[in-house]
């Protein structure tokens, strides 16, 4: 029972990661309409960001994670501006072109990342970071795995707020709808897509930076084993209510290390791509998805 | 001139010679004079890269040495780098090119071992030299065309284990295993079977992948069986990961790591978890006693700034192996007749290790030294009194 | 004359595996002309590839022999995968399709046979030309296909499914031949590949072949089949280039070339359309001095 339940509750915590990053994800492919396979490097490079300013600039943890942050997002700015912006000027292509020109960023991101790594895998100095454990019950609780969860419901909340209960969130719904049909009545498209990218590189560079703590691995595969798994929450969860991915991502985090325990670990990720494949044919919105709506 | 040729990195300077530029008669006896050439496949970039640099300085600072130390005369080797980012096709590509260039006159390689066995068959048929700088399966060396200068860890894996078990004698153990590597699963056999017939129950086997990066449910799950010590058989970012996994945890006990601990790269990385560990080591820059290990670390340090490490010491055996071979050749070497004299080496001359020794065209030292990172960094030999 | 030789020598691997890329460049062109995004192609090729190389393993027959096998094995597979995956929308599609591919890896690691992580020494191959000849064979089918009814009918399919099928075209049908043409090619590629690597490793079939052949095809023109070939030349010679000219970015240099192409050239190098307006145009210029005097106007629509 002790063992389930801190199996349970590691489940909980890399849960978490999954659905903050897949948070991100999903607001852009509701929104923007972009499957971006560059959004694991957000991660990496926020986690780079941050590492360097611990090392470097000798900030302390809050800090350093703002910095990541805001790496995340202002790198999810660029690359919007620079590789999807001129496509938008131009009709048609649609989401096949997108998509190949996200897999372009996401090759000069992932290498950048591995020169700047030293192609090694880094870790973050143990003091720049809360690592205490507390015990309850006897189970050990690291502290930045109570910080990841609190983290993600946080940033859940606030983003379900803003798109459902905001005028900005109002105007993102619309945008993603119909970008024409959104500025005839009174929305700028662009300055929505701005803001809305770096939200999302901002989301994902926070799970970036967590994730790199708590593995122990800041490097380009940081990033890409978050890429895999949040997409996962995105279509399990449903892409376009954030509550959906939250719930999916952690389900799928406590799902992985239960068949890790119990099953066997070989089978941990054929299990979360087995149930994407399933839900991508039977059931493609998701668990709370609204019903399809298909893109033109 | 051929064009590919200028595909040599800056990191070389080189000069380009071709065999036999020396109109000069061949003396009757000794190496004639000239450059040498020996095809060196690099693994500088890729997921092993770390590794990958430290071969190819502790390469680079054997081919001066050679040259300072006139250990073969007038002549020298030049080493002609060619990038694999630890990629298959990428290898068989750089080995096919290297092949085609008639001045190499040997080749090297690898640290993946499949890689290693899917260049084999090349070379054999192609008929140049292939020394093995990382690869660490048995079997490989298949004399008189491939050789490894790889110290094999597993039986450096069990005499650690046995090591460990005679001084702390623990009831049971548990294994941490990188599930998808094939030779960490053979070290892991061979020592559980050692440990079992000495009395130390196995608690059980939990299995990690060696692209994993998140170890918290493993660690979990190695402390839930209640062992009195954990063995790691995983490749480096594993390992790390599962040691500070259990240190974060709270796991007081013994770990028994493996040979992956030793470079000073994982003592900065993974600082005081990695305090303790027990590990076995071939060469260790702090532990150097003899004066060629002693020179060795001093002109790598001077030259590249860090200390060497095993895999440093095997890619600089790998050129002095080599320039061995071509000490007992007359005249101008040729691929034959360096792959003759390769197979009558069975000792070394000038290594690192206090000792060593070719046997089938394998490297191996006698020895095992098992040791642990202190808290400053520095390699010390382990004692139980932690 | 020597040198010559040995520049052959040196750069025969590259050129083998410039031509084992067309196919797998080939086999995603083949669903991409009837307007379908799918990643599938790997799953083929590992599908073709493992069981050609366990058929030669096992029996020893003559690698050639098994080439067709392959090519089999790729079609079966893809018609049971055009079956499942057509009734989804083109963009749930591409993203099954890169989910089959991470399943397709967790598959080969634990199915016996494979020989799982380690891979599998592959002990024989097939000489330069038989490569060559193999892509000539492909080329030919793929040619006379896109002037062929077949041809005419995924062009109408991918421009506008709906207007096609008032036509009297099934687009189910046609997108489910597409589907198995290029499970057939890719299912070759595989073996091929095999062949060429004398090696296979679970990493052998993965997601940068994928993401490259997308590249290889839309930088080589999307719209004709000779695109899909000079694309996939294109993509095996520039990491070999690259790394001779700027070793330590050369994946960057990928990656770089691929944005250049979707912003700057989009439809890719050899476009059918570009081609076809560009003759019309000097066509017209060339009839304008003539028919001044004709009501029509000349000149490009």
């Amino acid at each position: 029972m002790d063992l389930f339940l801190q199996q349970l509750i590691n489940g909980l915590a890399l849960g978490s990661l999954y659905a903050l990053f897949g948070l991100g994800f999903g607001i852009v492919f509701a929104t923007l309409g972009i499957l971006n396979a560059a959004h694991g490097t957000y991660a990496s490079w926020a986690a780079i960001i941050a590492l360097a300013a611990v090392e470097r600039l000798n900030l302390p943890f809050i800090p350093a994670l703002l910095a990541g942050i805001f790496g995340g997002g202002l790198l999810a700015l660029v690359v919007d501006q620079v590789a999807f912006q001129p496509l938008r000027r131009r009709a048609g292509g649609g989401m096949i072109s997108a998509l190949i020109t996200s897999i372009a960023a996401w090759i000069i991101l992932d290498s950048l990342a591995g020169t700047a790594t030293g192609h090694q895998s880094l870790s973050f100095p143990r003091d720049s970071y809360p690592d205490t454990i507390f015990f309850v019950g006897g189970i050990p609780l690291p502290a930045i795995q109570i910080i990841t969860v609190l983290s993600m419901l946080v940033v859940t909340v606030s983003l379900h707020l803003l798109i459902r209960r905001s005028r900005f969130g109002s105007a993102m719904r619309a945008v993603g709808w119909n970008q024409t049909a959104a500025s005839l009545g009174g929305v700028n498209p662009r300055y929505v897509v701005v803001i809305t990218a770096f939200l999302a590189g901002a989301t994902s560079g926070f799970a970036g930076v967590l994730g790199g703590i708590s593995t122990n691995n800041v490097s380009f595969h940081l990033g890409e084993g978050l890429m895999l798994k949040g997409f996962a929450a995105v279509v399990v969860g449903g892409y376009d209510d954030v509550r959906g991915t939250a719930v999916a991502g952690v389900a799928l985090g406590v799902l992985e290390v239960m068949t890790a325990q119990y099953l066997s670990s070989g089978l941990r990720d054929g299990i979360t791509y087995a149930l994407l494949l399933g839900f991508l044919l039977l059931r493609p919105r998701g668990l709370f998805g609204s019903a399809g709506f298909s893109r033109a | 001139m051929q064009k590919w040729q200028k595909q040599i990195s800056c990191q070389v300077a080189v000069a380009l010679f071709t065999l036999g530029m020396q109109v000069g008669p061949a003396s009757a006896q000794g190496l004639a004079p000239g450059e040498y050439k020996v095809g060196f496949i690099t693994e500088n970039t890729g997921a092993i890269a770390s590794a990958g640099q430290s071969f190819w300085n502790g390469a680079q600072l054997a081919a001066e040495d050679v040259k300072a130390k006139k250990y073969l005369g007038d002549a020298s080797i030049v080493l002609d780098p060619k990038e694999s980012a630890s990629d298959a096709a990428r290898s068989i590509q750089a080995m096919n090119q290297f092949i085609a260039d008639r001045s190499i006159i040997a080749t090297t390689c690898c640290v993946l071992s499949p890689v290693a066995g899917a260049l084999k068959p090349i070379v054999v048929g192609a008929k140049i030299p292939l020394v093995i700088f990382g690869a660490t399966a048995s079997g490989l060396p298949q004399p008189p065309w491939i050789y490894s200068m790889t110290i094999l860890p597993g039986p450096k894996d069990i005499a650690t284990a046995v090591k460990v078990a005679d001084a702390l004698k623990p009831k049971t153990a548990a294994y941490i295993l990188a599930a998808d590597n094939d030779a960490f699963k053979g070290r892991m056999a061979a020592t559980q079977k050692t440990m079992e017939g000495k009395g130390v129950a196995t608690a059980g086997v939990v299995s990690v992948l060696t692209k994993d990066t998140d170890f918290t449910g493993a660690a979990t799950q190695a402390m839930g069986l209640k062992p009195d010590v954990i063995l790691i058989y995983a490749t480096q970012q594993a390992a790390a990961g599962a040691i500070t996994a259990l240190r974060d945890r709270g796991y007081k006990q013994t770990i028994v790591g493996n040979d992956v601990l030793s470079p000073a790269a994982m003592f900065q990385k993974m600082g005081p978890t990695v305090v303790g560990v027990p590990f076995p080591v071939s060469f260790s820059a702090s532990i150097a006693d003899t004066p060629e290990a002693k020179a060795f670390v001093s002109s790598y340090e001077t030259k590249f700034k860090v200390q060497p490490d095993i895999y440093s010491a095997q890619g600089y055996q790998v050129v002095w192996f080599i320039a061995q071979g071509l000490k007992s050749i007359s005249g101008a070497p040729t691929r034959e007749s360096l792959a003759t004299a390769l197979s009558k080496i069975t000792n070394i001359d000038h290594q690192v290790y206090g000792g060593q020794q070719i046997k089938d065209g394998q490297a191996e030292t006698a020895g095992t030294l098992v040791v642990n990172w202190s808290a400053d960094g520095k390699l010390v030999p382990w004692t139980p009194a932690k | 004359m020597q040198p010559l030789v040995d520049f052959w020598n040196a750069y025969r691997s590259t050129l083998t595996f410039a031509l084992v890329n067309s196919f797998f460049a080939l086999s995603t062109y083949a669903v991409l002309s009837v307007g379908i995004l799918s990643f599938a192609t790997v799953t083929f090729a590992a599908f073709g590839g493992f069981l050609g190389v366990r058929l030669v393993l096992q029996t020893g027959i003559d690698p050639l022999l098994a080439l067709p096998a392959a090519a089999a094995a790729g079609a079966l597979l893809s018609y049971v995968i055009a079956l499942i995956f057509l009734r989804l929308e083109s963009h749930w599609m591409a993203l099954a399709s890169l989910a089959l591919i991470l399943i397709t890896r967790v598959l080969i690691i634990n199915v016996p046979g494979t020989g799982g992580v380690n891979g599998l020494s592959v002990p024989v191959t097939l000489p330069f030309f038989m490569f060559a000849l193999v892509l000539l064979v492909a080329i030919i089918i793929f040619w006379r296909l896109s002037a062929s009814w077949y041809g005419i009918a995924a062009r109408a399919v991918r421009e506008d499914a709906a207007v096609a099928s008032t036509l009297g075209i099934a687009p189910r049908r046609i997108q489910t031949v597409a589907f198995v043409i290029s499970g057939a090619v890719g299912g070759l590629g595989g073996m091929l590949l095999a062949l060429a690597l004398q090696y296979l490793s679970p990493d052998t079939y993965f997601v940068n072949i994928a993401f490259t052949m997308i590249a290889a095809v839309v930088l080589g023109g999307s719209y004709h089949w000779a695109g899909a070939i000079i694309g996939a030349a294109v993509f095996t010679a520039l990491p070999v280039i690259a790394q001779a000219i700027i070793p330590e970015f050369q994946d960057v240099a990928n990656g770089v070339v691929l944005l250049l192409i979707m912003i700057f050239l989009p439809r890719g190098l050899i476009d059918p359309r570009a081609i076809r307006l560009h003759f019309a145009a000097r066509k017209a210029v060339a009839q304008a001095p003539r028919d001044a005097t004709s009501p029509a106007a000349g000149g490009a629509p």
